[in-house]
């Protein structure tokens, strides 16, 4: 199969506007004989499923927690992406999506990327009118900060709480349409599987996490919002219900994964401190505008309180090693030179996995109240959690999985290899390259939601025209039988089982970080391709499930998500051994500049990477979506 | 219920600025003070119904109020909640308004059994005003502060009229949203005030008269 | 920094919404002060699945303070005895060897409980169904900054809109009232100029929807501001009412068939 990316003729700049202009259109009357089905109620989730139903289209919105407005989106801390030029530093359309195109090291489609540029303007005026409180300045007029990666300030932020504050915006657009009828919610819902009808998407198979009953679901679309596969190292800044199921079922049905080793490891989180560690806590990046990251630079040092420490004896490795950008490196460069120092023995704390992220100095130079009014609420989390004072002592800070840039492969339209079926925000590929930038996770679900799916998807069904399916069709009963299959199998497994989910989880997780982490070598990823199905296998033998399917059973739940991340864990490692080069928050170790930089092949891999399932006992297939960089030229990266 | 309650308040204070003249020595001007309102005949009965209106109102939205929250809460905590402290008005006062409430309401008929519908002119309560006879309201009341009991009884109660007031003038103002940040705090305090004032106002009275402070009466 | 509390845990457990619960005492062994109040859960029930019985069932999901999905009454404290602190936040160290803890679910007829500690808050959605948005459709607005806000208002808006909707409020409240919840959505709204458009509607409509839920009424007793891990000041709750009294005297101009049009 040839991969089509669809990505319109014509300049950059005209491609979207030359798309709606040739698009097809629903008619507004017929929009009420169509049915999508959203799953998962983040920005994303949510935004397109209130743009869709606005629009006359029924919508049914699905989630896993117990209201829309909990989605995993509402934790992002910093801020939003925005070309507006506010700040009258030369910022434009062209250079967010050129800092987009460079920050994620050339590995995403430039006509996607200039779209998300595009649109990203008309979001904040879209936040604004939904009334985000946005922070604001003393005339009124909005506020930006800078984000790494980015020498412009174009980020917009509501304190330290800006994906609540989005997502609140779009959970209360939905809720408005959920007021109106034109959108039921159905929260507490795994979506266990999609069924295709003819080739189609044209419908899913979800369970009542509460009652534990089997439903199925009959639309025109199914759009899959349901975020990133991070959880797959177990401990990671992703919430504990984020899972991979209901994109690894897609992918099982046919749809194409891309790029699934791409992973950001966020260099800003709050270190692990003992076994019980159930997940980890990010401390915004926006940190790195104020805070100084250090470490000592003699070892004997390191047991020494660090106010104790002389300035002298400080070494600021990031301003040191990277002038231009200083502190403000992209996350892929802060994490790998965090992970480095600690590496040379000269963390700090009592892992010894952790550097400092001092805010003495903007301290001393803007007050204590200033850094309050930004920061405050990190600054309270931060002392919550580990019981020190950010004010008085410096942070404790090391890398964390945060963000997947891969997911199902999907082509300009937001459309997956699966005709009918959608990805949108992390659990698409699209985006970010191998690489995403801070504050532009927000801006891509939001865009994907509210300004491409309402025309793509607009443009799918108006070609394909309204038909009925029922939920009685043959298909929809095999898939139902298939889901209740895979429960009944792990129950029988449990019987006799041993080993308890998180057991299985815990494990799995640090064979990913260890061999899939921050620096990946063709041994260790070898290692982990034989580990992880050896691991698979002894869940299928020996997982340990109380209960049963027919109630409310977190363990099961886990249980069935954890089977998944098994598989794509495997697909993870099978990718990133493929990519014998480093780009983004992908790192060989094999492909490094002698001064330990990153070392891109863009002769051999400059290409979108989309795996194919072929069933349990085949191997994945690759497929390779090439990448042509008309405008924005491949040039090595560097930050110095 | 924070309108009603303000009428209360209203009336209390009216109450208490014509009940301050029991303070005096001569009996003569509070008998004056009650004839006065006795003249206003069919205003007074338009006054008192509405003050009727106003009490039922409070009462019973009071006691909807209360079964309609403790249904709300349904299944109870197994030892109560406890305050996390901070800038709550968790207290005696505001968590047992309802218990203050009642027993103001069993004092309030108590009270006019005992005084307002108590011994009149055919029981011989009569005095001498301006030429004219009027109900001897005085006469009463100094017998009635002179038996301990009673005095007792009435001190007891208006400490919960100060409970009551102590939240329920606060409560009040911030139901009808007259409060913002920067009144919510001069305004409770203004309300603790105002009822510490009330209480001790009323509380005195059959103090003042049982001690016979002035020695006037034998 | 080293572990190896042992606590005393007495936990109420139900079946479903159908059946009655009870208290149940657990012992939490070996627990180290740097673990979170879930994560100490999480060791119990490791233990409890191991010994073949069913798991304290709670909801829980970000697990950094911010989704709204986690929420126990600890020893009568709805989030435990911390200020502006999640349960999830919530760290053992605030705890000491030998401790007996008592631990509930959210109770609220309007949160009726589904297992253990996980109850069903949808009636918090509803109330945001009935008005807590601006109706603002997708696609071309003017451009953000053609709207001034006040820095001082804004501030304040964000101030009411760090609600995370946990439902702590109506657990800590006596009379199990909504009022704080609502009164955020509402003062959030109230405070932008995007937002006074629609807001006579908007407070007259969440206030008749909190009531038919059969939350408690508002005795401005203040333990939710106590117990909001937010620390949302009860001022949102006199402006709530400030709206609704306004709304209440000036006739509303376009009632919701016509936003619906």
């Amino acid at each position: 199969m040839k991969l089509d990316a669809k990505s319109p003729e014509g300049p950059l700049a005209r491609k979207w506007e030359k798309y709606r202009g040739e698009m097809k259109l629903v008619n507004p009357a017929n929009k009420r004989k169509y049915t999508v089905l959203v799953v998962g109620t983040g920005l994303a989730g949510s935004s397109a499923a209130a743009s869709l139903a606005e629009l006359g289209y029924n919508v049914k919105s699905f989630c896993i927690q117990d209201s829309a407005r909990r989605a995993h989106s509402i934790a992002a801390q910093g801020g939003i992406n925005a070309a507006k030029n506010y700040s009258n530093d030369g910022d434009s359309i062209w250079r967010l999506f050129y800092d987009t195109i460079k920050g994620g090291d050339y590995r995403a489609r430039e006509a996607n990327v200039y779209r998300l540029a595009q649109e990203s303007v008309n979001i904040i005026d879209q936040c604004v009118a939904q009334g985000v409180p946005f922070a604001r300045e003393y005339s009124g007029e909005l506020a930006n900060r800078s984000f790494g990666g980015a020498q412009v300030s174009r980020t917009f932020y509501a304190r330290g709480q800006t994906g609540q504050q989005l997502l609140l915006g779009a959970y209360s657009a939905l809720m408005r349409q959920a007021d109106l009828g034109h959108v039921e919610m159905f929260p507490r819902r795994e979506l266990l599987d999609v069924v295709l009808i003819g080739g189609r998407a044209r419908g899913i198979i979800t369970r009542d996490l509460v009652t534990g009953k089997i439903e199925r679901h009959a639309g025109d679309a199914v759009l899959l919002c349901t975020g990133g596969y991070g959880r797959v190292y177990f401990l990671s800044t992703n919430a504990m219900n984020s899972n991979a199921t209901a994109i690894w079922r897609a992918h099982k049905r046919g749809a194409f994964f891309g790029n699934p080793c791409y992973v950001q490891i966020h260099p800003t989180c709050i270190p692990v401190s003992g076994d019980h560690q159930s997940k980890l806590t990010l401390m915004s990046e926006s940190l790195r505008n104020d805070g100084r990251v250090w470490v000592p630079k003699k070892k004997e040092d390191l047991k020494k309180h660090p106010n104790e420490i002389p300035e002298d004896d400080r070494d600021y490795f990031l301003e040191r090693k990277y002038p231009s950008f200083g502190n403000l490196v992209p996350r892929d460069v802060a994490s790998r030179n965090n992970k480095e120092v600690c590496d040379e023995g000269r963390g700090v704390g009592a892992s010894g996995r952790a550097v400092y992220l001092d805010f003495r100095d903007v301290i001393k130079r803007d007050g204590v109240k200033s850094i309050a009014e930004k920061y405050g609420n990190l600054f309270q989390m931060y002392e919550q959690i580990t019981g020190e004072n950010p004010y008085e002592v410096p942070m404790r800070i090391y890398p964390a999985v945060h963000y997947t840039m891969g997911g199902l492969w999907v082509d300009y339209n937001l459309m997956t290899t699966v005709p009918g079926l959608f990805a949108m925000g992390e659990a698409n590929f699209s985006d970010h390259g191998a690489n995403r930038l801070g504050a532009s996770a927000l801006m891509q679900g939001l865009a994907d939601g509210y300004f491409v799916i309402p025309s793509t998807l607009g443009n799918f069904l108006g070609t394909v025209g309204p038909s009925k399916v029922s939920t009685d069709a043959p298909e929809f009963k095999a898939a139902e039988d298939a889901v209740r299959l895979g429960i009944a199998k792990l129950l029988k497994v449990s019987e006799k089982g041993k080993k308890t989910v998180t057991e299985f989880f815990r494990e799995l997780g640090l064979v990913m970080w260890e061999y899939v982490g921050m620096a990946r070598s063709e041994e260790g990823l070898k290692r982990a391709l034989k580990t992880i199905p050896a691991l698979r296998e002894e869940f299928w033998r020996n997982v340990r499930i109380p209960g049963t399917g027919e109630e409310f059973n977190k363990e099961l739940e886990m249980a069935g998500r954890v089977a998944d991340f098994l598989e794509l864990g495997e697909l993870m490692a099978k990718d990133a051994l493929h990519r014998k080069e480093s780009c983004g928050g992908h790192f060989r170790v094999e492909s490094q500049h002698p001064d330990g930089e990153a070392k891109r092949d863009d002769a051999n891999f400059s290409y979108v990477a989309a795996w194919e399932w072929k069933g349990e006992n085949a191997e994945h297939v690759l497929h390779k979506e090439e990448l042509n960089f008309e405008n924005a030229h491949p040039t090595t990266r560097s930050y110095k | 219920m924070a309108a009603s309650g303000i009428g209360l308040i209203l009336f209390c204070t009216m109450h208490l600025a014509g009940n301050l003249s029991l303070y005096l020595p001569e009996g003569s001007v509070f008998n004056a003070y009650t004839a006065k309102l006795e003249h206003l005949s069919l205003l007074l009965y338009v006054v008192e119904a509405g003050l009727v209106a106003v009490f039922l109102l409070h009462i019973v939205t009071a006691i909807q109020v209360t079964f309609a929250n403790r249904r709300a809460r349904g299944e109870s905590y197994a030892r109560g909640l406890k305050s996390k402290g901070g800038e709550t008005k968790a207290n005696v006062s505001s968590r047992y308004m309802i218990v203050s409430g009642l027993i103001l309401l069993a004092f309030l008929i108590f009270h006019l059994w005992q005084l307002k519908f108590g011994p009149s002119e055919e029981a011989g309560y009569i005095a001498k005003l301006e030429g004219e006879d009027v109900r001897d309201l005085h006469r009463l009341v100094v017998e009635t502060f002179q038996r301990p009991h009673n005095v007792a009884l009435y001190v007891g109660v208006m400490l919960f009229l100060g409970l009551h007031l102590r939240h329920g003038f606060w409560s009040a103002f911030q139901s009808l949203g007259a409060t913002n940040p920067r009144y919510s705090k001069p305004i409770y305090c203004t309300g603790v005030a105002v009822a510490a004032l009330l209480a001790a106002g009323f509380l005195f009275i059959p103090l003042w008269i049982y001690f016979d402070v002035l020695g006037v009466y034998k | 920094m080293s572990g190896g509390m042992n606590l005393n845990l007495i936990v109420w457990r139900q079946e479903n919404a159908g059946e009655p619960g009870r208290m149940m005492p657990y012992k939490a062994e070996n627990i180290s002060q740097d673990m979170s109040f879930l994560e100490m859960l999480d060791v119990v029930n490791e233990r409890l699945i191991n010994e073949g019985k069913r798991p304290i069932e709670f909801d829980s999901d970000c697990r950094e303070g911010i989704c709204g999905a986690c929420g126990i009454v600890i020893n009568g404290q709805p989030h435990g005895p911390k200020r502006g602190c999640t349960t999830c936040q919530l760290h053992m160290r605030s705890f000491k060897h030998g401790d007996t803890i008592v631990i509930e679910p959210w109770r609220s007829r309007a949160f009726p409980v589904i297992r253990d500690l996980v109850v069903d808050r949808a009636s918090f959605d509803r109330i945001i169904q009935a008005g807590g948005y601006i109706s603002a459709k997708t696609g071309s607005h003017a451009d953000a900054n053609a709207i001034l806000v006040p820095k001082d208002d804004s501030d304040k808006a964000m101030d009411a809109a760090a609600c995370i909707g946990c439902g702590a409020c109506v657990a800590a409240c006596p009379n199990a009232s909504a009022s704080l919840f609502t009164s955020a959505k509402i003062s959030h709204l109230a405070l932008l100029q995007q937002g006074k458009a629609e807001a006579k509607a908007r407070v007259t409509r969440m206030i008749e929807r909190m009531d038919l839920e059969g939350f408690g009424n508002c005795t401005n007793i203040g333990e939710c501001e106590s117990a909001c891990p937010k620390e949302i000041s009860i001022d949102m709750i006199a402006r709530m009412k400030r709206e609704y009294l306004k709304a209440m005297f000036a006739p509303i101009p376009q009632q919701k068939a016509d936003a619906a049009g």
